[in-house]
């Protein structure tokens, strides 16, 4: 549906040249929601105004269903008012001097391609607006609105010419923290039932892993890793990757023997068992990486355990479901989620038990 | 609500695309070439005329006589200090005057604030060629008033004020400018964070102490732009030295410079040569404007977050210090309309506060009103007025917008194009463009179009400042969600931009026509023998003598639509402000 190939997009800032996109490929399947999600300044959105066409990339070619919209080699660039796509601004972008029904109506009106019948206008924006629980609110000034309604007037704004493609730009940023999570669902609901394939940019984690069928992590311009939800959680490519969606505990090491399955990993804390993901040669450095929640803590280690560690309990943090601890194994803190029920204290000798499934050698 | 209902198209897919239209580039073309043609073609004719021979019958050969002639001249070393004199002495004035009404409107709780500054406004649109007549019959040696009422009752021997001094010039310009440096300074002083007055106090300082070594460092970058803005209008004021300046021979390079194109044979080089050196120190001062105001970010005094504007309680001082600001008005400002309106009332000279000769009656404004030459040139004024704010705003809209938004490496050349004349005066304005068309095989001169070409020059930097400033606060977003919906840059700008900018248009428009109502500096260069504009047969009118009544009703005549237009301006500004609000999500407005 859409296909990306060596995008490329740099700015000119205070003399010299940034590199915001670095040559990005990335396709997205009919009907699938993808998000671009990284830290500010990641090139996620200047990747998504590129598709928009709101930005002229220095290199590359752009897709859209089969359609050319940017071949820099081919000296093709099709204006964004003619790539027939839906957009939310991160800012909503509702015209203050119109009502609802004209705002949601205004992509029918300038349509260059046919002369939309009124009869046909009102219908259409009536059910886009029916679709937002909008519907009764039509004829009032746009600005007269609340933020969550605002929002998914921009929403209606953006499906009422059944684009090809619909372009999420952090549209959830400005809400309050309950309203997004009312609004997330939403939009989920929305993007399913109408089946377009979708764009998100967010720089929200929790909302990506939320919401989407891919996620596609940005960093530096480049995209680390692109994987399922579930894959990028469970198995990121990188320490960026581990780092940036949920939280992770990094140790240095190095490769001590290698299995078919198996890793063992030399640490200062002792050797650490881990699952094979790639062949790595005995003497290689990598970083274990650990989440959190999926490291125990017992008074013995148990002789079962593939890992124990011996720790000391240095902090507790109490966050109402889980308690969160420190705990040191000598000049490396561990950051352990435990639930609330087992309870230690500061000073506490214990042991971090942790599976071999859970923690992945890095090479990166 | 179905699921068939949901998943049906709302509307057919548009097929691929069809070409753009051209129109978006043409009009900004036009307009680029058009600000071009206003701007650079005078600047072209005044080194022309000064870097060639004067003949007495246009421009002759290469040569820098004109230079030698101006600059040679006995009275240059006097002329040159006279200016700066006049143009610091002036700018230093009112800054202490507009600063101190700023910190009271601004800074404490002082009763009447906002009274002040609506004053203030009204103020600035009471044309200075009136207001300087109005100090030289109240404050003349022979037949100011006020000199007359102090003599007879404290029997004073000489008149104790002379406006035709140096410090009467001063006084006269900083007393309709003022307001000026109110509005410039009252935004610094209003983000100026209280906050960091309080952690100089919690430190141990004391009230002098945090003041000398806090306030007023964080505020020099704002005084030091102000003093720099306020000394180019000095250098460039031409009303109070033409008015007073010219009686009492105390020449600046203005009032030399048109002096010189009105002997005969006309001085036209000399002339020149003489502004290109106003030219010079006006456009470095507004350059080390530009570079002070650049740097000023680093003194940014509002952080955003939790920015508290803590007004200082005066205690008892709220009454005396707002007795003291209301004193300054009423003398600045309210001296001068009182005795034009008074004036206006009689036919002899007036003296108000005295026993009237004979009874006050409204002949002046007959006489006025039945003047021939007067209607003509409202009706000039009013049609050129209009002409130049419509041309000015149209052509400011689009030079804004590229400079705003397009992405074109070029246009730096925009913004100096749009906002060079800031920095020429308008005296300089009105003679390049008369040596220009004189020079031109086009046949303008002594007619509305040069005035038209003249008021344009001088305003687009106004018309710009509007523009910007109302696109600056309108998010791209609005503009960039009109493209992705479909529309053209032209459609963008008709039913995007200009609905949502409309009032902010308007009252650049009402701005520039004010302006223009009252220009006299260039104007006295271009009207001719078959055209006249209010300014200057108000100016005619006075400089012949016949009747001071007759002026004065004139001048009120000016003032009462033209302070009409101001406030309806305020208001205006007040519904954009209002529009945008709305426009904006909270969580957006604050960050």
């Amino acid at each position: 549906m859409l296909d990306i190939a060596g995008l490329r997009k740099t700015f000119l800032a205070h003399g010299s040249r940034v590199t915001a996109v670095d040559n990005v490929d990335l396709t997205v399947r009919a009907g699938e929601l993808l998000t671009m999600l990284g830290p500010s300044g990641c090139g996620k959105t200047t990747t998504l105004r590129c598709i928009a066409g709101l930005e002229k990339p220095d290199a590359g070619r752009i897709t859209i269903g089969g359609r050319v919209v940017v071949d820099t080699e081919r000296n093709i660039f099709i204006p964004a008012a003619d790539r027939n796509i839906g957009m939310v601004f991160q800012s909503y972008a509702i015209w203050p001097h119109m009502s609802v029904f004209e705002n949601v109506a205004f992509p029918l009106r300038v349509a260059r391609d046919r002369k939309y019948r009124e009869s046909d206008i009102r219908d259409a924006v009536g059910r886009a607006l029916a679709m937002v629980r909008l519907d009764a609110l039509g004829a009032r000034r746009a600005t007269q609105l609340s933020g969550g309604q605002q929002q998914r007037l921009a929403f209606a704004r953006g499906i009422v010419r059944t684009p090809s493609l619909l372009l999420l730009d952090e549209p959830l940023s400005n809400l309050d923290a309950r309203l997004r999570d009312d609004m997330r669902a939403e939009l989920k609901r929305l993007q399913t039932t109408l089946g377009l394939t979708t764009i998100y940019v967010t720089h929200d984690q929790a909302e990506a892993l939320a919401l989407s069928d891919e996620v596609a992590l940005f960093q530096a311009g480049r995209i680390a890793q692109r994987a399922t939800p579930d894959e990028i959680y469970r198995r990121p490519a990188s320490r960026f990757v581990a780092d940036f969606i949920g939280a992770a505990n990094f140790l240095p090491g190095t490769v001590e023997t290698s299995s078919d399955d198996l890793l063992s990993v030399h640490t200062q804390h002792g050797a650490i068992s881990c699952i094979r993901q790639q062949a790595l040669q005995p003497g290689a450095p990598v970083t274990i990486s650990l989440r959190p929640e999926t490291i125990q803590l017992h008074a013995t280690a148990p002789a079962t355990a593939a890992n124990a560690l011996p720790c000391t309990v240095t902090g507790r943090t109490f966050l109402g479901d889980i308690l969160e601890y420190a705990v040191d194994l000598g000049h490396q803190e561990l950051r352990v989620r435990a639930p609330a029920n087992r309870d230690f204290a500061a000073g506490d000798k214990l042991f971090a038990v942790f599976d071999t499934a859970d923690c992945l050698a890095l090479t990166a | 609500m179905s699921t068939a209902s949901l998943t049906a198209p709302l509307a057919t897919p548009s097929p691929p695309n069809r070409r753009r239209q051209l129109g978006g580039p043409i009009i900004a073309a036009a307009c680029l070439l058009a600000a071009a043609w206003f701007v650079l073609i005078p600047l072209a004719g005044l080194l022309y005329t000064a870097f060639t021979e004067d003949t007495g019958s246009g421009p002759g050969a290469f040569s820098l006589a004109n230079f030698a002639e101006a600059y040679t001249d006995s009275h240059i070393l006097r002329l040159l200090a006279n200016s700066a004199i006049y143009a610091a002495g002036t700018a230093l004035l009112t800054l202490v005057m507009g600063g101190g009404i700023a910190w009271v409107v601004e800074r404490t709780d002082a009763p009447g604030r906002r009274i002040f500054h609506g004053l203030a406004l009204l103020a600035l649109a009471i044309p200075g060629l009136l207001t300087t007549m109005a100090w030289m019959l109240t404050l003349s040696p022979n037949i100011g008033w006020v000199n007359g009422v102090l003599q007879r009752t404290f029997g004073f021997r000489t008149a104790p004020f002379d406006i035709y001094s140096m410090p009467g010039m001063i006084w006269a310009l900083a007393s309709h400018a003022f307001p000026l440096a109110y509005l410039l300074l009252a935004p610094a002083l209003r983000v100026l964070d209280s906050r960091m007055e309080e952690a100089g106090i919690v430190a141990g300082a004391r009230f002098r102490q945090v003041a000398l070594r806090i306030t007023l460092p964080i505020l020099r970058p704002a005084l030091l732009s102000t003093l720099l803005l306020l000394f180019v209008g000095g250098l460039a004021s031409f009303e109070v030295p033409r008015l007073i300046g010219k009686p009492a021979h105390i020449y600046v390079l203005t009032t030399a410079i048109q002096d010189a194109t009105t002997q005969t044979p006309p001085e036209f080089g000399t002339a020149s040569a003489l502004g290109m050196a106003l030219l010079g120190v006006c456009v470095i001062s507004v350059l080390l404007y530009r570079q002070a105001t650049r740097h000023a970010e680093a003194y940014a005094t509002i952080s955003g977050k939790g920015y508290v504007p803590n007004r200082l309680p005066l205690g008892a001082w709220r009454w005396p210090v707002t007795a003291a600001a209301g004193l300054l008005f009423l003398i600045a400002l309210g001296l001068p309309l009182l005795t034009l309106a008074w004036q206006s009332c009689f036919a002899g000279l007036a003296l108000p506060f005295l026993p009237a000769t004979a009874p006050a009656n409204l002949a002046n404004y007959r006489f006025v009103f039945r003047y021939p030459i007067f209607l003509e040139a409202v009706r000039t004024s009013v049609i050129v007025g209009a002409l130049a704010a419509s041309a000015v705003i149209g052509l400011s809209l689009v030079m804004a917008w590229i400079s705003q938004r397009s992405q074109n490496r070029l246009r730096w050349i925009v913004d100096a194009l749009a906002f060079a004349p800031i920095a020429i005066p308008s005296v300089i304005v009105g003679a390049s463009v008369l040596f220009a068309y004189l020079l031109l095989p086009i046949p303008v001169y002594d007619t509305i179009w040069i005035l038209l070409f003249a008021y344009i020059a001088l305003y687009l930097p106004y018309g710009m400042r509007f523009a910007v400033s109302g696109l600056t606060q309108i998010h791209r977003e609005l503009e960039e969600a009109a493209e992705i919906a479909g529309a053209s840059m032209p459609q963008i700008f008709r039913r995007i931009l200009l609905p949502i900018l409309a009032p902010v248009l308007l009252s650049g428009w009402l701005y520039v026509f004010v302006l223009s109502i009252r220009e006299l500096g260039a104007s006295i260069f271009l009207v001719g023998p078959g055209t006249h504009v209010l300014s200057t047969i108000t100016l005619t009118m006075w400089e012949e003598g016949d009747s001071y009544g007759a002026v004065c009703a004139l001048s009120i005549i000016q003032i009462i639509p033209l302070v009409a237009i101001v406030a309806a301006l305020r208001w205006i500004e007040s519904l954009f402000a209002r529009r945008l609000h709305a426009a904006v999500p909270a969580r957006l407005a604050i960050t």
